[in-house]
């Protein structure tokens, strides 16, 4: 089998992935980037509308960094690290001026500077966009910026298939040539898992494609914890039917969510913010008026955009006009957008400090989505999912840095024989289950009973339901016996990897008895600190999963009633 | 929602069998696209179906394939759209790129062309020290967004008919991000970029392929004009481009003394006599050589058009 060494070797090639790359790379480490797509074809692409940021001498004069990071806080309902949120905040004008730098065609003002608008959750406006692509031209600029670097080498449209341990340590991963089905065994002694996250697994899903919980599920697998599982974001404004996002920039810029009377009814639920109080709160706003009848027929409501003028909508939102017309054949200058909510995003991830650090295993990091620094909580606030990327990005390939430079290789030779055995093992076999069985009831279940409303009984429900289907897994297998692009192997090692995380996510979820962010629990409607003010860390031991706590980090915000 | 049943025909390829029709039938709304036509056959019907799709909402690139024959993004396809009176509809791999297995194709010699052009900002020292901060009017702005709404698909080089007969032609997109960094006021490097870019723009017959199949409208040829204009801060020199000045002179000279650009003067000047020649005769075998004997009457308002000349001056 073919072996490769490297310095540092980097599981995604995303917005997060791709800034360490850079940042190890500029400190003259080798660095190879692994991903099963062409980079710019990351999830990242897919985000729309923003990054937020504080820029000195270019924020409204009444913003400071600790409003941001207040925000973020209050946001996230208390459960964000908050010294986590404070080096977000701190760092984000830096890291926008070099992205700037770098390339990044950021929208103007007519003096030159950098525009700016609201979005939800923010005190004053601070998200910074290009167009309605922001992730898009972020991404570009980050993958462009690399090729000038000749010690990164890009794994495009290779799948990984397991971490390599030796005792507590990594020793890099293996991973499978797409087309060809060969192995090879990339090793290394810092691991960067920036993966993204989970969204197929939903029925409903704004997410890409190949948003399948790879580097969640192999980290898990090394006995990696993952932290705070069970908060999940639904965006309210994805495109009936096809799910696809339209961005929240759409409601900065003023759009209005109207019911099947013509009712603004977040006046109803957000006095004050109205459209733009934080996801959680829309998400569930807009599932309560559709449960109750005032939803359009097939369950949708009305994002109402005719009010801004077509040439304002061009401008500013091409993206969400062009995809409302595409796809549900709407002229959003003339008629609502039909919207409902999707999953989105996920808060929990890879358990990490606010240097990108896990203290599983050595010499692994994690960032991005895959990854759980605690900035977004139990609900993340729009614009900081591109800006969290990028400043812990940068802040982990630093960290990367330094634990390259102060420790040495692993010497040993792992076997990795066992890994790629596994894998083929779904091809040998030659009858059992089809993956595509598998994954369709996943998203039924995750959907109905780990989505916007949870209860007890719909939680126990999906943890045994998983549980059956993780041992329907272990008989999967695939009909095509080729190795030329055999894409439904990858299929199944997808979905062995989803159904590891989602298990996680559905027992945490039963776990927390209580209502916080994202996490809404019929039967515990109310957010309850005394008990439950503090993260869940999950492993997975073979069929179990096993859960412990770690305290949330205060600085200087105490808990306090969260209305909009 | 009401829904229709249609039949999908893909043609597949793999190693073993080489390439063959199979068809699919399954029912679509009048909101199903392509990619989700595709991952239900995949889910329901053939597991071994293998093709690209990532974002389904077209700004990733993956799904690009032909559809009915026209290169397009499965994502942007609505099935029922596209569907024939028989309610069929046909998906093959792109054209140009070598085909891998099914809808899958290899195109790294799309990506080549694209690491070629230098494609990355490179700003100056003190910015990216953060000593200076960088201004863009909104209107630079606009148009660097333009041609950098590339989505690297893959599609226009697929189309593109000069690629598949130069080798030395980088191709739409390639030129569309080249051009986005010449016209980008932040970047440095113009003239290195002028020296990656210049000889190849003249390479495209502006047949405008790369403009109709774009699924983003980044106008790739238009990046290309708009490069061949920066012709007079070209310091290098190649044989396309000493005709291109010759070409950019000529016409220049001919409207300054005629008013009108006198297509044979042109050729000749351009070209060369033995060119010229040459293309007389095949103008004498298509019979085309007699509109060179074509009177045509003077311009009259000629100080106008001096004036305008002299203002471009």
């Amino acid at each position: 089998m073919e072996k490769k060494e490297y310095d540092a070797v980097i599981l995604g090639g995303g917005l997060a992935g791709l800034m360490a790359a850079n940042i190890v790379a500029a400190a003259g480490f080798s660095v190879a980037v692994v991903s099963k797509v062409f980079p710019t074809r990351s999830h990242s692409a897919a985000a729309e509308g923003g990054i937020a940021a504080y820029m000195m001498g270019n924020s409204d004069p009444n913003d400071d960094p600790d409003f941001m990071s207040y925000d973020e806080v209050k946001g996230g309902d208390y459960l964000v690290d908050q010294d986590a949120a404070e080096l977000l905040s701190k760092k984000s004008g830096e890291i926008v001026s070099l992205l700037d730098a770098w390339g990044a065609p950021f929208n103007r003002q007519p003096d030159g500077r950098i525009a700016l608008r609201y979005f939800g959750g923010q005190t004053y406006p601070r998200t910074r966009f290009i167009a309605d692509k922001t992730g898009m031209a972020l991404l570009h600029t980050l993958f462009e910026h690399s090729t000038g670097f000749k010690n990164i080498e890009y794994y495009n449209e290779y799948y990984v298939l397991d971490i390599v341990k030796e005792g507590n340590n990594v020793n890099g991963l293996v991973a499978m040539e797409m087309k060809t089905l060969n192995p090879i065994y990339l090793k290394s002694r810092a691991l960067l898992i920036a993966s993204g996250g989970i969204g197929m697994m939903y029925k409903h899903t704004t997410n890409s494609y190949i948003n399948t919980g790879d580097g969640q599920g192999i980290a898990l697998r090394s006995g990696v914890a993952l932290k705070d599982p069970e908060f999940v974001q639904f965006h309210p404004t994805g495109l009936y039917p096809s799910d696809i996002l339209i961005s929240e920039a759409a409601r900065a810029e003023g759009a209005i969510l109207k019911n099947n009377k013509g009712e603004r009814f977040m006046a109803k639920y957000a006095p004050h913010k109205f459209d733009l109080a934080p996801r959680d709160i829309v998400s569930r706003s807009m599932t309560i008026e559709i449960r109750e009848g005032r939803g359009f027929e097939g369950g949708y409501l009305g994002l109402d955009l005719r009010h801004l003028g077509k040439k304002y909508i061009m401008e500013r939102l091409a993206l969400a006009y062009d995809a409302a017309k595409n796809f549900s054949g709407v002229d959003a200058s003339e008629e609502m957008i039909p919207v409902r909510p999707a999953q989105h995003y996920f808060m929990g991830g890879i358990d990490v400090d606010t240097t990108g650090t896990n203290h599983d295993l050595n010499g692994i990091f994690s960032a991005g989505e895959s990854a759980c620094v605690s900035v977004h909580g139990a609900n993340r606030l729009g614009s900081n999912s591109l800006l969290e990327t990028v400043v812990y990005g940068r802040e982990t390939g630093n960290t990367m840095v330094e634990f390259l430079k102060t420790h040495k290789n692993v010497e040993t030779n792992s076997n990795v024989e066992p890994i790629i055995d596994a894998a083929y093992a779904y091809i040998k076999r030659e009858t059992g289950e089809h993956f595509g069985v598998l994954t369709e009831e996943l998203r039924d279940i995750m959907w109905d009973n780990v989505g916007i409303f949870r209860d007890n009984d719909k939680l126990a429900e999906a943890v045994s339901k998983i549980k059956d289907l993780r041992v329907r897994a272990k008989s999967m297998y695939v009909t095509d016996k080729t190795s030329n692009y055999n894409t439904e192997l990858f299929n199944a090692l997808e979905t062995r990897n989803m159904l590891d995380v989602a298990y996680t996510m559905a027992t945490a979820a039963l776990n927390r008895k209580e209502t916080r962010g994202a996490h809404f629990r019929d039967d515990f409607p109310e957010r309850d600190d005394k008990n439950w003010m503090k993260h869940t860390i999950t492993y997975l031991a073979g069929d179990e999963v096993k859960i412990s706590y770690k305290p949330v980090t205060y600085t200087r915000w105490k808990p306090e009633v969260r209305v909009y | 929602m009401e829904e229709k049943e249609i039949t999908v025909n893909i043609k597949k390829y793999n190693d073993k069998d080489g390439a063959f029709w199979k068809s699919y039938k399954l029912k679509a709304d009048k909101y199903t696209q392509m990619t989700e036509v595709l991952r239900r056959i995949k889910s329901e019907q053939d597991p071994s179906l293998a093709y690209r799709a990532s974002c389904h909402m077209a700004v990733c690139g993956s799904c690009s394939m032909k559809i009915n024959g026209i290169p397009s993004l499965a994502c942007r396809t609505i099935a029922l759209q596209a569907v024939d009176e028989k309610n069929e509809i046909n998906v093959e791999s792109m054209d140009y790129y070598p085909g891998v297995r099914d809808l899958i194709t290899d195109i790294d010699v799309f990506y080549d062309k694209m690491y070629k052009v230098m494609p990355r900002l490179i700003a100056d020292e003190s910015v990216l020290m953060g000593e200076n901060e960088q201004r863009m009017t909104p209107e630079n702005q606009t148009e660097v967004w333009k041609f950098q709404e590339c989505i690297y698909c893959g599609l226009c080089v697929s189309a593109c008919p000069s690629v598949k007969e130069d080798e030395q032609f980088l191709g739409p997109a390639a030129h569309a991000k080249g051009f986005r960094f010449v016209d980008d006021v932040r970047d440095t490097k113009r003239s290195e970029r002028l020296d990656l870019l210049m000889d190849s723009a003249y390479r495209c017959t502006s047949c405008y392929m790369c403009y109709e199949v774009c699924p983003q409208d980044v106008q790739p040829v238009i990046a290309i004009k708009k490069t061949k204009n920066y012709l007079d801060q070209y310091k290098g020199n190649t044989p396309i481009t000493i005709m291109a000045r010759k070409h950019d002179d000529t016409v220049e000279n001919l409207i300054e003394t005629t008013g009108k650009i006198k297509e044979s003067t042109l050729f000749l000047k351009t070209f060369g006599f033995g060119e010229a020649m040459r293309d007389a005769i095949d103008m004498l075998k298509s019979g085309k050589f007699k509109y060179a004997f074509e009177k045509d009457s003077n311009v009259k308002n000629m100080n106008e058009i001096k004036g305008m000349m002299g203002e471009k001056k």
